[in-house]
């Protein structure tokens, strides 16, 4: 299966005279690309999906498959995948039924989807349980039927629509594993739809940040975490200390601290954000900030200490692994806290 | 305690209340007497046998029975497709169309009658096959749609989208997948439409003529004129009937969605 | 969207020929007038409106239609509420049974079930040889008259009462009714503070249908009442069939779809009342 290169123009949905649920958005997805599309609840990266899949008509823009326009192809001419959220699988016939669908509807011969539907169920690991119905499956076996009737059909691209929302978090870490592994196996193209920040940047060569319809970074999920393009990307990525703070002579005020900034700032209102795990509880040296402040609260999570630090009127969420032999910080200890300037992310602030 | 069994017991004297006048009919349906006497001086089967040579009523309950069949295949070719565009559409107007074609079951049957006596007579329509089965269409028509809707409402959640992504056109996905997963609500709207055909007696009185008339008119006129048990050998029948019908509503849908909203 | 029309279109040209059309044209003939002769005379004409307006029958006519059902729908309400509850807390496996057991009736023939009361209420019925047996030497006269009447509506309106008040149980559940009683409600006060209130749209629901059914009912007052009761509907029936005055029969029509959209109105207000 040779990857298929999907490009979206300017594609938008407008729903009445709402602010329209996907602006005009473009992206280029390479042949056999696993593209994450991330965001909040409304962002608009279902909607996105479904219109790429044809379940939605597109108020604008444009889809093409290796340069054909499908825009206004019905999705049962579309050629694409797409398992869905709560898998929709066809509740009436047994899993092997499900799975050979897609290839009755090609007209295939009897003994070529039999073939083929045993493939598939190997390839998904559940070969054994070809007679049996959707309800006595499991969640994750529901998945991967609903994987393997997608994968079947051999189509150009292959839309995931949160397919991993449903499972319990043991099994979606494998499923995870489970998916990421068939995908760069078969080299098809992926369009990946998920809130869940974690399985975007496990799973994903590319990550789309999604905001009120528009893409709000796309990158690798290395850049989104490291180098966040915007206050809304730091914060939805990963977790982060949040604090106000006003950039003045290229050097950054917050309470009555003073820190280093990564680059040149112009002078104004700044957000300041700093990834909780990125402080350490040591003295500074070139190249880092330090800070001196004290204790708050101290909470232990097993393989994480989570302190909370007060200093200079500001407060820092500070997180490290526990380490054996070496005793918490206590609540009121006068401590000195540090972060390398380049781990400082400073993003201009509206002011209202 | 008292208070608990006080409660008990009016918990069991209302089911009674419920179910006297159902239960009722049948041992009183094999009654020896020549009249509704309670408790009845002996039982027999007369009136069974008595039932067969009251031709009127035989006859009627052949009308009636073909003319359910007709409504229930008519009510479904008809209400299919509506339910299909309503329970699914999502266009300006669809409350409105919802309304408009359920309406006929929140108005007094007797005001639907009387309108439908009135255009009928101009047309010739009284007593014809074709009037009763449009008389009973109007009520069973909203029926059929409300029962065919919420079938379609409760289908599973994107299956249809999954099959056309998979390459089936439309009618196949009706076909090969909407269809099989709603024959239980077809199932249902057929034994419901059935039943409310077979019951429709107020509209009948209105559209029936010497020459055709239904089982619940018939009943009804028996009743008008003579208090015997034959008519309890008839309801105990029809009780029965109803009966089995219900077990296949509960089997098919579950009773309480076939009939709530 | 072309295909939408056409899959409604049959269903919707039925409704127009059989629904809305004769709805019309029934309207419309409450404008006219009966001739003496019999037939109806040209219209538009008040005449028919007027003559209903000052008879004096049919302004009792209504109130007594009105009255009557509103005593029924209370009735049916007092009876339908405990079994509705008892059914809503039954353990699950007999809650199906008890549901199915209150519901069925619903499709059993009016005719079939008023009969049946003719079996219970009857000079010669059960209840009658109850009352003897229990040394009543003339039991009182229940058929032929409105207390036969009102008892069996009040029994044929019960599954439709039962299923709505099942329905507004839906927001009720057994762990709001312990979080009162553990805050130290007593049972009857966790009846009128949690249960009722809560219960009160189903409430609504069903008394609306009671009423609206009662205003309509047709086959239990026929029977029952042997002539003497008469109600909206029964005298439709007599205006249209017996006496052959159609344009009578349509005002009457109009004047119970008139009370019809006044309870309705009413229930919309309720409604709202008690869902703020």
């Amino acid at each position: 299966m040779a990857g298929t290169a999907l490009v979206l123009e300017g594609l938008t949905k407008r729903y009445g005279t709402l602010a329209p649920a996907v602006d005009a958005l473009s992206l280029t997805v390479q042949p056999g690309e696993f593209i994450g599309l991330l965001g909040p609840s409304g962002c608009g990266k279902t909607t996105t999906l479904r219109m790429i899949g044809g379940l939605i008509e597109a108020s604008g823009g444009r889809v093409l498959v290796d340069g054909r326009d499908v825009t206004a192809l019905p999705p049962h001419r579309r050629d694409m995948g797409i398992v869905f959220q709560n898998y929709a699988l066809f509740p009436h016939m047994d899993v092997a039924g499900n799975v050979a669908f897609g290839l009755e509807m090609r007209g295939m011969k009897r003994g070529e989807i039999a073939a083929k539907v045993e493939a598939a169920l190997d390839l998904v690991r559940l070969g054994h349980l070809a007679k049996r119905r959707p309800k006595e499956l499991s969640g994750g076996q529901q998945q991967r039927v609903a994987l393997a009737r997608a994968l079947v059909i051999e189509p150009s691209v292959l839309l995931l629509d949160e397919p991993l929302s449903n499972l319990d978090a043991k099994l979606r870490e494998e499923m995870r594993a489970e998916i990421q592994d068939i995908q760069r196996r078969l080299g098809i193209t992926t369009i990946f739809v998920t809130h869940d920040q974690a399985e975007a940047l496990a799973m994903c060569d590319r990550i789309a940040v999604m905001a009120q319809g528009r893409i709000a970074q796309l990158g690798t999920p290395h850049d989104i975490y490291e180098h966040p393009a915007s206050e809304f990307v730091a914060d939805f990525v990963g977790r982060s200390n949040r604090i106000a703070g006003h950039a003045a002579d290229g050097r950054l005020n917050i309470g009555d601290l003073t820190i280093d900034a990564p680059a040149p700032v112009a002078p104004g209102p700044v957000t300041v954000m700093i990834r909780p795990h990125r402080i350490a509880f040591t003295a500074g040296g070139a190249g880092w900030n330090e800070v001196r402040g004290s204790v708050r609260r101290v909470t232990y999570v097993g393989d994480v200490l989570a302190c909370e630090v007060t200093a200079g009127g500001a407060v820092f969420l500070v997180e490290q692994p526990t380490q054996p032999g070496v005793p918490p910080p206590e609540a009121g200890a006068e401590v000195c806290i540090a972060w390398r300037v380049a781990d400082t992310l400073v993003f201009p602030r509206e002011t209202a | 305690m008292i208070g608990r069994a006080a409660h008990r017991a009016l918990i069991a004297a209302l089911f009674l209340f419920l179910l006297a006048p159902v239960v009722l009919v049948i041992p009183m349906s094999f009654s020896a007497d020549a009249f509704l006497v309670w408790p009845p001086s002996g039982f027999s089967l007369r009136w069974y046998t008595a039932m067969w040579r009251e031709t009127k009523l035989m006859e009627a309950a052949r009308n009636s029975i073909l003319l359910a069949c007709l409504v229930c295949a008519a009510t479904l070719v008809l209400a299919m497709p509506a339910a299909l565009v309503l329970a699914r559409g999502r266009f300006r107007g669809r409350e409105a169309l919802v309304a408009l074609l359920t309406a006929p079951l929140l108005l007094p049957t007797i005001v639907l009658a009387l309108a439908l006596l009135i255009l009928f007579v101009g047309y010739g329509l009284i007593g014809s096959w074709p009037g009763l089965l449009l008389a009973h269409l109007l009520v069973a028509l909203p029926y059929g749609i409300r029962v065919l809707m919420t079938a379609v409402s409760t289908l599973p959640p994107a299956v249809e989208e999954a099959a056309s992504s998979l390459g089936a056109a439309p009618w196949r996905v009706f076909r090969r997948i909407t269809l099989p997963l709603m024959l239980p609500g077809v199932a249902a709207t057929a034994a419901i439409v059935f039943l409310v055909s077979f019951d429709e007696v107020v509209i009948s009185l209105f559209v029936v003529g010497p020459e055709l008339t239904t089982l619940p008119v018939a009943m009804f006129r028996y009743v008008e004129s003579r208090t015997d048990p034959l008519v309890a050998a008839v309801s105990a029948l029809l009780v029965l009937l109803t009966l089995s019908i219900v077990i296949v509503l509960e089997r098919a849908v579950g009773l309480g969605r076939a009939l709530g909203k | 969207m072309r295909l939408p029309g056409l899959l409604l279109g049959p269903a919707l040209l039925v409704n127009l020929a059989i629904f809305i059309a004769p709805m019309a044209n029934l309207a419309a003939l409450s404008f006219h007038e009966a001739r003496p002769s019999g037939g109806v005379g040209p219209g538009p004409t008040l005449a028919t409106w007027a003559s209903i307006a000052e008879d004096e029958y049919y302004v009792e006519l209504v109130t007594g239609s009105i009255g009557v059902a509103l005593g029924v729908t209370v009735l049916t309400l007092l009876a339908g509420y405990p079994l509705a509850l008892f059914i809503h807390r039954a353990a699950p496996r007999w809650r199906n049974l008890l549901m199915v057991a209150c519901i069925s009736p619903l499709l059993v023939s009016a005719v079939v079930r008023t009969y049946g009361w003719m079996v219970i209420l009857g000079d010669t019925g059960l209840v009658a040889a109850m009352l003897r047996f229990l040394g009543m030497a003339k039991p009182p006269r229940m058929v032929f008259n409105l207390t036969g009447v009102v008892i069996a509506l009040v029994e044929i309106l019960m599954p439709t009462m039962i299923l709505c008040l099942l329905a507004g149980f839906g927001r009720l559940n057994a762990s709001l009714e312990e979080a009162a009683a553990s805050l130290g409600a007593p049972r009857w006060r966790v009846f009128t503070r949690v249960v009722l209130p809560l219960s009160l749209p189903g409430v609504l629901l069903g008394c609306l249908l009671a009423f609206v059914l009662t205003v309509s009912s047709f086959i239990t007052p026929k029977l029952l009442g042997g002539g003497r009761v008469i109600l909206l509907a029964t005298e439709i029936y007599d205006q249209a069939i017996v006496t052959l005055n159609w344009p009578v029969a349509a005002a009457l029509s109009v004047l119970s779809l008139a009370v019809f959209g006044l309870a309705l109105l009413l229930y919309g207000r309720l409604l709202r009342v008690v869902e703020a």
